[in-house]
């Protein structure tokens, strides 16, 4: 067991170092349309990345009222309370302390 | 005589009076502080209150923060420094988790602390296992359809149409809730690479405060997660929110061995090798020496019982996994 772990271990970083040296010689190739392409992938990253379905029972922690999604800061609001929980990599972060004041004059997030 | 000891009693009297001034002064600058502090004043007295982090005591405050750098120090190595130092037999007890749960295809699943996803993965492929057999059973009965069958087919087409659509729209689902961001990123990635992208959502998200809304999930589920969160009765509390009624909740967790010669080799391997494969494999002593410490400080399988009935799940049972080493906690909401 432990000898395939570290066999998993010593290879894992020759995989890595063979990735690394195989995408420079893509890009070089196809550098007309990298620019294209690239676009096109950030595109789909983002688009893939926040699910809304997830919308149906993702409330916030603190009032369990639904939220709003915004797609253009790419954030989950909640109007009440004036907070938004920022989308990061499309995984949503719901920690209470971490989220964003929206409105100057409401309460702040609850402190703990 | 009596002069010197009028005096002592003099002295005497001071201190104690000035101790009881001081510590009504201090009575009433707490009174003016919890006055002046929103809701959450009690942070000031949670914060004198402790609690364990391994062996260490610390303010509870700080408990959360020391296990996210835990956490986000050994996120990459996670899942190796699992199969170190487990020998593997990490792999054994969740698949027993699954077994117990034996999910069918439809069900929703909430994974706290599911990190890198090992709960989640496995429960995908359970899924869709059993949806296979689904389909190969009722392929088999098709074979020899009855007159019956036939004209119901033949008739209610739409009606078998829509029994089928029952379990299609209502694909499995499971959500992974996890407070680290490092290792849900750890997890997606393993997910890309698997191919199971699909079906799992990410979300970071406290225990004891979890964003999901009342009655969602159908499984509620945390392997080796319940004894990293500050307040045990809290997450419970949310995870019996959030069930369904019906719904079940799922715990594996270490626990105590009874046997006391296995209990004592498992003390050696835990406090003598594990922090070391922890340094040479991670790079991260201090992060494996509160693992094994966490283990010994988190209540025993009954006491957990009683905690689950106090959270107010029904049926509680626990069963035993490796003599005792990991013990999987089952109870429902009714």
């Amino acid at each position: 067991m432990l000898r395939n772990v570290l066999c998993r271990f010593l290879i894992e970083p020759v995989f890595v170092q063979r990735n690394i040296t195989y995408t420079p010689s893509v890009q070089a190739a196809s550098s007309v349309f990298t620019s294209v392409r690239n676009f096109t992938d950030v595109k789909d990253e983002t688009q893939q990345a926040f699910d809304t379905s997830l919308l149906e029972f993702l409330v916030c922690p603190l009032s369990k009222k639904p939220l709003r999604f915004e797609a253009t800061t790419n954030e989950l609001i909640n109007d009440e309370l004036g907070i938004a929980y920022a989308i990061i990599d499309g995984i949503p972060n719901m920690i209470p302390q971490e989220a964003r004041l929206v409105q100057k004059d409401s309460n702040p997030p609850a402190q703990g | 005589m009596a002069a010197s000891i009028r005096l002592l009693v003099r002295r005497v009297l001071r201190r104690s009076s000035a101790v009881v001034s001081s510590a009504a002064g201090g009575w009433r600058l707490s009174a003016r502080c919890c006055a002046q502090l929103s809701c959450r004043s009690f942070s000031d007295e949670a914060a004198e209150k402790s609690t364990h982090f391994g062996f260490e005591t610390v303010p509870e405050a700080e408990k959360a923060k020391k296990v996210y750098k835990v956490f986000e120090n050994v996120a990459q190595k996670y899942d190796v420094m699992n199969d170190a130092m487990s020998l593997g037999i990490h792999r054994l007890w969740k698949d027993a988790l699954l077994h117990a749960m034996h999910p069918q295809p439809g069900v929703r699943l909430l994974d706290v602390a599911g990190g890198t996803g090992d709960i989640a993965f496995r429960f995908l492929e359970y899924v869709a296992y059993q949806k296979e057999r689904q389909s190969r059973r009722t392929a088999n009965s098709a074979q020899t359809p009855s007159w019956q069958d036939i004209s119901d087919n033949y008739l209610g087409n739409r009606e078998g149409e829509d029994e089928g659509e029952e379990f299609g729209p209502r694909k499995s689902r499971v959500v992974v809730c996890d407070i680290n961001k490092e290792m849900l990123k750890v997890g997606q990635q393993k997910a890309q690479r698997v191919g199971l992208a699909d079906g799992v959502s990410w979300v970071v998200g406290d225990a004891e405060e979890l964003p999901f809304d009342d009655n969602q999930f159908d499984i509620y589920t945390i392997a080796f997660g319940l004894r990293n969160v500050t307040h045990v009765e809290l997450a419970l509390q949310e995870a019996v929110r959030v069930l369904k009624p019906g719904g079940r909740f799922m715990c594996l967790e270490f626990s105590k061995v009874a046997n006391p010669i296995l209990a004592r080799l498992y003390d050696a391997y835990s406090f003598q090798v594990i922090p070391v494969l922890g340094e040479v494999i991670a790079g991260d002593w201090k992060s494996y020496q509160y693992l094994v410490e966490s283990i010994r400080k988190f209540p025993a399988q009954e006491e957990l019982k009683e905690l689950l009935e106090d959270a107010g799940f029904c049926c509680v049972r626990y069963h035993n996994l490796t003599g005792g080493v990991v013990s999987l906690h089952s109870g429902f909401k009714l």
